[in-house]
């Protein structure tokens, strides 16, 4: 995760973007901190990326690029505003001990936020920010089969503002915001789906941190939140509405670390903690 | 048409991408063709697709091209053509692009431009300027930049003949159970569409028009100006010439078919009088030949070219006995041709087939269903074979084309 210090709404590269809205440092501040508690109280761990001046999207890390046990693919940005964070992101899992592999120059990948673990092959959308072009080298990059899905709603321009892994059968799902063939591939990958509406999506209900059986989320419309406590989970709701202003919520504010999806790249990074699960949840 | 290679790889079938790029395709009204596909073997390997995208027109073509680069297929990069100096005159450089008869482009500082001459089995010269032509081995010179490899050559697939066409009538290559009189008249539509787009019409005869009666109905074609350009060999234009010279065709008289007494030597008699006025056209213009089709074509200018072969008798003087220099003369008078008429003639229509591009509309007419077959089955594309005797076959033509006065 990367403190706010520098965030802002200071250009527009998507629907929920408006420079003219002014972003509150204290309660952005607040609400970060809010979330790293309920993170830190479900039992993950929180690494911390260094601020950078001039780039104010640096905090939603999920962007940063796909890691898969020992392997960082560094994100490929589609817009110019945030290419300037790679280098920042690549130096981190450099220190860290990552093998750092890089995807194809004329293909743009936007990492984990587009880019989500399940059932053993990740799930890649595509059309606003990630191209589908990318999805062949990304496989072979990490070890592991992607699966893209097309998102057809601007508003939804990650996928991980429309799906939300769960366990390893159960995913909060936006079925509207996807096309025909990614319903059906999304259908036949998980089990026990629960179809969001529209105005849940919308709210930024999928954009949510699964740690272990708690689930930490900016919003939990009751509806939902019974069905994930009838599925057994706990839910922690965590707002970050002004975060939501730069059209990114409690997910994209985090990138997992702990993701082991098939064979991978080989062995574990020295200084990442041991992989628990496929579900990408951060510890 | 226009068409481009396209290649998406990845997990593209668990995903249903391909099945998805393919509904793409064909929604747009376009057309594929897969040329390649490796299925991974596990659900964890990956798969790759390569296939050829066709539509009506280049506009349609790009921007189907920009949305199947959304779902992550992408257009088949292409580089230039690579050409290599030819070291020895007649000869190809090793690895040499080798020809289809299909209309072909090649690109050269990072545009497409056409092959002037579609031909098939020849090499691709790059001229000075830029001017790409199809060469035959034999007339290649040392330092010619010839096209190797198959890079930065593309050919672009036949469009089906718009309109009412044999083509489509027939649905399959040979006729021999179809209705002729409903052939012939749709092969004079042919000509006369053909004409009238300013195309021209090549004949290609083989003796057995002469001795089945039809020359007059042919004479009568080229007398009417429907035949531009004709193609035979030492024995049409002998028999041709023998009939109207001595009433007969390898000695046979053309009306009542009757054996004649030391008819036999009468083509050789023939042969050796046009011999000795030096040309055919000698012959027409002191009288010697009072008519028939190469009388015709002398009296009208109608371009001819007779190909020699091992086994002539003579030959006439205007058999070009040297089959490479033949060959040459063909491909000169091949341009602009839009309908090529192979009657009765096996060997002549088969060099000419060879010569022809793609696009050119064959009617190969033969009483034999294996040489029809053959003919067909050359590479033309709008090969049509036509079983049935070529004497009824010319004579019903010529009266769909000149109506009796």
């Amino acid at each position: 995760m990367c403190p706010p210090v520098h965030f802002g709404v200071l250009y527009e590269i998507n629907p929920w973007m408006h420079r003219e809205v002014r972003v509150d440092a204290d309660k952005t501040r607040e609400q970060w901190d809010g979330l790293v508690a309920n993170l830190r109280a479900a039992g993950a761990e929180i690494e911390v990326l260094d601020p950078q001046p001039d780039l104010p999207d640096l905090v939603f890390t999920a962007n940063a690029g796909t890691v898969n046990h020992d392997v960082f693919v560094p994100s490929r940005f589609r817009h110019p505003e945030r290419q300037g964070e790679v280098a920042h992101d690549v130096a981190w899992f450099e220190n860290a001990g990552y093998r750092i592999e890089h995807l194809p120059d004329d293909v743009s990948h936007e990492g984990a936020g587009d880019t989500l673990p399940f059932g053993g092959v990740f799930v890649s959308g595509y059309r606003y920010r990630s191209e589908a072009g990318a999805h062949g080298p990304l496989s072979r990059l990490i070890g592991a089969p992607v699966r893209p899905i097309e998102l057809v709603d601007p508003r939804c321009y990650h996928l991980d503002l429309t799906f939300c892994p769960l366990d390893d059968r159960r995913a909060l799902v936006a079925p509207h915001f996807w096309d025909s063939y990614a319903r059906k591939v999304v259908e036949a990958l998980v089990p026990e789906p629960f179809a969001l509406h529209d105005e849940e999506v919308l709210a930024f209900c999928a954009n949510s941190v699964v740690v272990g059986t708690t689930i930490v989320m900016p919003t939990c419309p009751p509806r939902v939140g019974r069905q994930l406590e009838a599925w057994g989970f706990d839910v922690v709701v965590s707002p970050v509405e002004e975060f939501q202003k730069g059209g990114g919520a409690c997910r994209c504010l985090t990138l997992a670390l702990d993701v082991a999806v098939g064979s991978g790249g080989g062995g574990r990074a020295p200084s990442s903690p041991p992989p628990s699960t496929d579900g990408g949840a951060a510890r | 048409m226009a068409s481009e290679v396209v290649e998406v790889e990845g997990h593209i079938i668990d995903s249903l991408i391909l099945a998805k790029i393919l509904d793409v395709i064909l929604d747009s009204g376009a057309d594929y063709r897969l040329l390649d596909f490796d299925i991974g073997r596990t659900n964890t390997d990956s798969s790759r697709a390569r296939f050829e995208v066709t539509t009506d027109d280049e506009d349609l073509l790009a921007t189907l091209v920009a949305e199947l680069h959304i779902h992550g297929a992408n257009r088949v990069a292409t580089g230039d053509a690579v050409t290599v100096a030819a070291d020895t005159d007649g000869v190809l450089p090793e690895g040499f692009y080798s020809t289809t008869n299909l209309a072909t482009e090649v690109r050269l500082d990072g545009r497409w431009g056409p092959v002037a001459n579609p031909e098939m089995d020849c090499g691709l010269v790059v001229r000075p300027g830029g001017l790409v032509r199809t060469i035959p081995m034999h007339r290649v010179r040392t330092g010619d930049a010839i096209v190797v490899g198959n890079d930065g050559v593309r050919v672009r697939p036949m469009s089906r003949p718009r309109g009412p066409s044999p083509f489509e009538f027939m649905n399959s290559d040979v006729s021999s159970e179809k209705p002729k009189e409903l052939l012939v008249a749709q092969v004079a539509d042919r000509m006369r569409l053909a004409r009238a787009a300013g195309g021209r019409i090549l004949a290609v005869c083989g003796p057995a028009l002469v001795h089945t009666g039809a020359a007059p109905d042919l004479a009568r074609l080229v007398r009417e100006g429907w035949i531009d350009v004709l193609f035979a060999g030492n024995g049409f234009a002998t028999h041709d010439i023998e009939s109207h010279v001595m009433g007969t065709s390898l000695g046979v008289p053309v009306v009542n078919a009757l054996p004649l007494e030391g008819a036999h030597s009468n083509h050789l008699r023939v042969i050796n009088e046009v011999r000795r006025r030096g040309s055919i056209a000698n012959a027409v213009a002191d009288g010697f030949i009072p008519g028939g089709v190469m009388y015709e074509c002398v009296r009208l200018g109608i371009p001819f070219v007779l190909a020699g072969s091992v086994r002539d008798d003579g030959p006439l003087p205007d058999v070009i006995t040297d089959v490479v220099e033949a060959a040459d003369a063909m491909r000169e008078l091949v341009p602009g041709v839009a309908v090529a008429l192979m009657l009765a003639s096996t060997l002549h229509a088969i060099a000419t087939g060879n010569i022809l591009p793609a696009g050119v509309e064959t009617f190969c007419v033969d009483i034999n269903q294996a040489v029809v077959t053959k003919l067909a089955d050359r590479g033309s594309h709008q090969a049509l074979g036509i079983v049935t005797d070529v004497g009824l076959f010319v004579r019903s033509l010529a009266d769909h084309l000149v109506p009796a006065p």
